[in-house]
């Protein structure tokens, strides 16, 4: 990652829920912040429309997780659920396609929590910063959050 | 672009092709199934990745967004 130093990088919620701390998420690669640094947001019942938290390129789209790239390299991961994969889709809906440019706050994925809870798996949604130190994120959000609202920030040494 | 020579590295470090059962690419992270855990070289791993989480036979190796064309390497040299 080469983000010009000086230059925050400003992620934005991209569902609304309640704010958690990545430590506080059920998956030891998100708790330990293996991928980089950010926030999670547990979702409420009901249809959770997400968007893109920044602007970029969507490098990875997968219907349970997702990368957008920014113009400045940095990328980050949204991942809806933990241990989602084993669905393999069900219960989500793709409404970009891989590649393609996206604004903040352009819907990506409408997914259903109440179906990824009802098979016993946490529907928390970790929003990383890839490659970002852990305990990095700054400006963070906490309590509730809309989509597209400020979530964290993030600065180059 | 994945290079070969981390996919080998890897595999080498999950005990070569005879101890790797399954591997799948999942955005960020090889999640892999082994036969014998014991033969998991994890510091090795922990070198070649973010980070190793081991439990029981199951292998996950955080390796970034590369993860899906390490995986695919990887099954071509099983």
């Amino acid at each position: 990652m080469t983000i010009p130093a000086g230059d925050p990088v400003r992620v934005s919620a991209p569902l609304a829920g309640e704010v958690v701390d990545l430590t506080d998420v059920p998956d030891a690669v998100f708790s330990a912040q293996m991928l980089g640094a950010g926030l999670a947001i547990e979702p409420g019942h009901g249809v959770a429309e997400v968007v893109a938290p920044v602007a970029g390129t969507l490098a990875k789209l997968h219907p349970h997780a997702f990368v957008v790239v920014t113009d400045d390299g940095a990328g980050v991961l949204v991942h809806l659920g933990i241990d989602t994969v084993g669905l393999e889709g069900e219960g989500f809906t793709v409404h970009a396609t891989e590649g393609d440019e996206v604004t903040a706050g352009e819907p990506v994925v409408t997914f259903d929590p109440d179906l990824v809870r009802s098979r016993d798996l946490s529907a928390v949604c970790p929003v990383v910063l890839m490659e970002a130190e852990p305990d990095s994120a700054t400006d963070r959000a906490s309590g509730s959050v809309r989509a597209g609202q400020p979530l964290f920030s993030w600065t180059a040494g | 672009m994945a290079d070969d020579t981390r996919a080998a590295e890897i595999l080498a470090g999950l005990g070569g092709a005879g101890n790797v059962v399954e591997v799948e690419g999942c955005i960020t992270r090889l999640r892999t199934e082994v036969t014998d855990p014991s033969k998991v070289d994890q510091a090795a791993l922990r070198k070649l990745s973010h980070g190793v989480v081991v439990s029981g036979t199951a292998v996950q190796v955080v390796v970034g967004p590369e993860a899906d064309m390490i995986a695919d390497d990887i099954e071509d040299l099983l």
